[in-house]
């Protein structure tokens, strides 16, 4: 049995002029499904939220929202609700307006708006600020009215635009997890968009990394986050960074596999001889003691970050990051060992920057 | 710190003053009685406080229908430069397209145009389309002039209001004009209300076309600058203040707006 995808998206292009926003982008979220659209900016995600929303029209492809093809349908006819990166509250109404203002537009009747205004209103704790207008409320109250506003209508899926992003630091950390809580009970179908990889991870189902207009990996966040298709995966998730190292493979094989020259690193099966990106994460480096198979590493920057130690590396010329614990005894100049853990190893193509199997 | 507020005091004083102490003396000598304007020196204080001016001003053939006459043209223009110049603004500000900017400076280059040299050729085809002589035709003057200001500050207006309310809007179920009536036209209001008064003041001071469109239909201004000339002093005076008046009545009705339209919140 197929089940109804919330969202389908086919081969969509879109171009502005000469650029190419969306170049064939392909994505299918399943009904209540939290996705979020991790990338740098003018990476084309907005754009495909937008094309979703109706907001933009796609050059090519096909848009298919609750199993309906609305890849030429005005927003007001797909089912959608978004909420904008600047909250995109209507100023001359008052919250209670603005939350009603799609029902309105339904014609619902009186009864029913001032029932599911509260109601909703009551979920993202503005239900004290109803008589307010917009320009009374902190950012953060804003927020909460544009995500009240599009809950209100009862949407078939849910848009969200970097919405947290113009908030402070602890109140964007608040309202995060919040969120998370309102729409895993509510189980709506959303789609998010943001930069910030930590929201990413800590919001979706599944994240889907995009980068020049296409999608380069969907997976859930833990996969995307071990288990990085490509170097800019690896590089654009996680903070610090995946360490990519440049090395050569032996020729002759121990239990079947090649090693990292000059040292006991198993190498992919079947890739003797070549040169690859060994591809590690800085908490996937185990400090070790002196040993014949370890990476040797010359300590460039020890910095103190509280429940760990970052330390700045050099490897043979090349630079690499390890997180170690706070009282492991490490200043600059030091000689260090470190293991990296086989199983969390990502084998790249050090020219196309793809995973190698 | 507290100087330069003294400086600045003193400075808003005297501008004020410049411009408030001649239409203060119009007035005055327009509420005064008719000899009271040959007194010298001049008492700052209309006494006695008298209609008598107003009363010969308004007795005089002709001025009540230029008055009207003013009226109706004045409300035509802003009727047609609200009606043509809001869509306009609103496109310049929503849509790129192509030759937008060569529009805009065309928009501008209509008003580089002396009106001097377009008169008397605009005279000719209103008479031959029979439309000499009717306010209609000076409103239609009027409405050209008026029309520039009217795209560019609705323009800016609408460049002032958010696009993302209006796609706000369309998800939540409205249609572009449902959209447009609903969120934009109540933000746009006041700075709409202020594009309406520049075409009304624009009109109501305009004398030019306004004299040589008309013979019989005269607006208020054609007619002063008409009889101005052999006209008593009182006369004058009374002629000078209708003429001011409106303009500030209607400047200061929209205070409010035109404040918040510079950044000054009044709110």
């Amino acid at each position: 049995m197929r089940t109804i995808a919330a969202i389908r998206v086919e081969n969509v292009v879109k171009t502005f002029g000469r650029v190419r926003a969306l170049d064939g982008v392909s994505l299918e979220v399943k009904e209540g499904e939290f996705v979020v659209l991790l990338g740098p900016s003018g990476c084309g995600k907005t754009t495909l939220l937008r094309v979703i929303a109706g907001l933009e029209t796609a050059d090519e492809g096909r848009v298919e929202i609750g199993g309906r093809d609305v890849t030429s349908l005005p927003p007001r006819r797909r089912g959608i609700a978004m909420v904008f990166q600047n909250y995109a509250v209507f100023p001359h109404l008052t919250v209670f307006e603005n939350v009603a203002f799609g029902l309105r537009m339904r014609k619902a009747p009186a009864a029913e708006v001032t029932e599911r205004v509260r109601r909703v209103a009551a979920l993202v704790q503005i239900g004290d600020l109803l008589e307010r207008y917009p320009a009374q409320l902190s950012g953060g109250q804003r927020q909460r009215v544009a995500t009240a506003r599009a809950l209100a209508v009862d949407p078939v899926v849910l848009l969200m635009d970097e919405p947290l992003s113009n908030l402070d630091a602890l109140l964007r950390l608040e309202m995060r997890a919040e969120l998370k809580k309102l729409l895993t009970d509510l189980q709506t179908t959303t789609l998010y968009v943001t930069h910030d990889q930590v929201e990413a991870m800590s919001l979706a189902d599944r994240i889907a990394v995009m980068k020049d207009g296409r999608i380069v990996q969907v997976d859930t966040p833990l996969k995307v986050y071990q288990e990085p298709v490509n170097t800019f995966v690896g590089r654009f998730i996680g903070s610090p960074p995946m360490n990519f190292l440049q090395v050569k493979l032996s020729n002759d094989l121990a239990d079947g596999a090649p090693t990292v020259e000059g040292t006991a690193v198993a190498g992919p099966k079947n890739h003797q001889g070549r040169e690859l990106l060994l591809g590690v994460r800085p908490e996937d480096l185990e400090l070790t003691d002196a040993r014949p198979g370890a990476l040797e590493c010359r300590v460039v920057v020890v910095e103190p970050l509280g429940s760990h130690l970052l330390a700045t590396l050099e490897w043979r010329g090349q630079p690499l990051k390890a997180t170690v614990p706070v009282d492991a005894p490490m200043k600059p100049g030091d000689t260090v060992y470190f293991e990296p853990k086989q199983e969390r190893i990502r084998w790249m193509d050090p020219v196309t920057g793809t995973v190698v199997q | 710190m507290r100087r330069q507020r003294v400086w600045a005091l003193v400075a808003a004083l005297a501008v004020s003053l410049w411009v408030l102490l001649p239409i203060y003396l119009i007035a005055a000598s327009a509420f005064s009685e008719q000899q009271a304007v040959y007194d010298w020196p001049k008492s700052l204080w209309p006494s006695p406080l008298s209609v008598d001016t107003l009363r010969f001003f308004f007795s005089v053939e002709g001025v009540w229908k230029a008055t009207r006459n003013s009226l109706v043209v004045a409300g035509l223009t802003v009727l047609l430069s609200a009606l043509l110049g809001t869509p306009a603004g609103y496109a310049l500000a929503r849509y790129a397209f192509r030759g937008q900017a060569a529009y805009r400076m065309l928009i501008l280059m209509t008003r580089a145009f002396p009106l001097v040299i377009l008169s008397i050729p605009l005279a000719q085809q209103f008479i031959r389309f029979g439309m000499y002589d009717t306010t209609l035709a000076v409103a239609l003057v009027h409405t050209a002039l008026a029309l520039p200001f009217s795209v560019l500050i609705s323009a800016s207006v609408f460049l002032g209001i958010p696009k993302e309310l209006e796609e706000a809007a369309w998800t939540l179920g409205c249609s572009p004009l449902q959209a447009f009536r609903r969120i934009v036209v109540p933000l746009a209001l006041p700075g709409l209300a202020a594009a309406a008064v520049f075409s009304f003041v624009t009109s109501w001071n305009e004398v030019f076309a306004a004299s040589i469109l008309t013979l019989r239909e005269r607006t208020l201004t054609a007619y002063l600058l008409s009889v101005l000339g052999e006209a008593p002093l009182p006369f004058r005076f009374a002629g000078g203040f209708f003429l001011v008046v409106p303009a500030l009545i209607f400047l200061f009705l929209i205070r409010r707006y035109l404040f918040s339209m510079w950044g000054i919140a009044s709110r």
